[in-house]
């Protein structure tokens, strides 16, 4: 159904994340934000396979910085969550709000 | 004598995952492991940064080859599938081009020289087979040369159209039809190909990145 796609589990992290870091988001900092909020590694090559995924969806847009000598003069690569992203996670939230609304997860799994 | 400090991450790491990056993302990817690289290496020292650096690269490259079919499945196997159709048409080339100029330019015009005999039955076969390779290589780099920003992921997936059928005959019919013959024989010249071709791949992408970082770095 066009309009209604949600975000899988791993892109609802990389758009939260993008959020999260605002003007900063880029590679680096996106991974260190995932690895620190979320206690998992994640590579640079997963980082990017998502963003590409989620800017060809038209979720995130990307832009080049300047170029940086301690990456060797290499410019970054920095992204952010469009209005249609924003929707995407909205979405999400709502249906996994609306899925678990009224579950004793806790009870539940605890067993 | 003391030892030099390694600056740098492993080359042959930051080689292979320039072969694999997307254009776009030739400053990004790279420059993100870099990054990393020198923040860790001050933190937990080079030796855990450069394990790191691997580990980080190895993935990378699986990741991007998997978005290589994602993004482009149709120009991938297009070109693959052309790739074996110019295969099929072109591994009689070299034998018909040797034969065709020995024919017109004899090197041992008395057919009872006594070198003729050594002629055909070695050096005629051995030139075949290195225009085999060359034409394996060339075929690569015409592969490569298609899928722009693919190129490793095309030719490794038509390298593997040469490698998987022998590898499942050999595993599948083993039992019955052992190869008895001396170890060195089994990698035939049709393994070579797989090589080839790949090599024909890393030729044209290195060309390409080559020319694209002269561009970039240009004024204009």
């Amino acid at each position: 159904m066009p309009g209604r796609d949600y975000l899988g589990e791993f892109e609802h992290i990389v758009v939260l994340a993008l959020l999260r870091l605002a003007e900063q988001a880029y590679g680096v900092t996106v991974r260190r934000e995932i690895e620190v909020r979320t206690g998992r590694e994640v590579s640079i090559g997963a980082i990017y396979a998502t963003l590409d995924r989620l800017e060809a969806k038209g979720y995130v847009k990307s832009q080049l910085g300047d170029p940086t000598p301690e990456r060797g003069g290499r410019s970054k690569r920095f992204f952010h969550v469009t209005g249609k992203g924003v929707a995407a996670v909205n979405r999400t939230h709502r249906a996994l709000h609306s899925m678990t609304k009224g579950l004793d997860l806790a009870r539940s799994y605890s067993l | 004598m003391t030892k030099t400090p390694r600056l740098q991450p492993p080359r042959l790491a930051i080689w292979l995952v320039n072969q694999f990056t997307p254009y776009e993302q030739a400053e990004s990817i790279p420059g993100d492991l870099l990054e990393e690289f020198s923040d860790l290496k001050l933190k937990s020292g080079e030796d855990f940064a450069r394990r790191w650096y691997w580990r980080q690269s190895l993935n990378a490259i699986a990741y991007l080859i998997g978005s290589a079919f994602r993004l482009a499945p149709w120009r991938i196997a297009g070109a693959v599938i052309a790739g074996r159709l110019l295969f099929l048409y072109g591994l009689m080339l070299p034998e018909r081009a040797i034969v065709a100029v020995l024919r017109k330019y004899p090197i041992y015009p008395n057919y009872d020289h006594e070198n003729v005999y050594a002629l055909w039955m070695i050096w005629v076969p051995l030139a075949i087979q290195i225009g085999w390779v060359i034409m394996a290589m060339s075929i690569g780099c015409l592969v490569a040369a298609a899928v722009k920003g693919k190129e490793m992921v095309a030719t490794m997936t038509l390298a593997l159209t040469f490698v998987a059928p022998p590898l499942v005959r050999m595993i599948l019919l083993r039992p019955q039809a052992p190869f008895s013959g001396p170890p060195f024989l089994r990698i035939g010249i049709f393994s070579v190909f797989p090589v080839a071709i790949v090599v024909g791949g890393a030729i044209v992408r290195t060309i390409r990145s080559a020319v694209s970082s002269r561009r970039s770095a240009s004024p204009c």
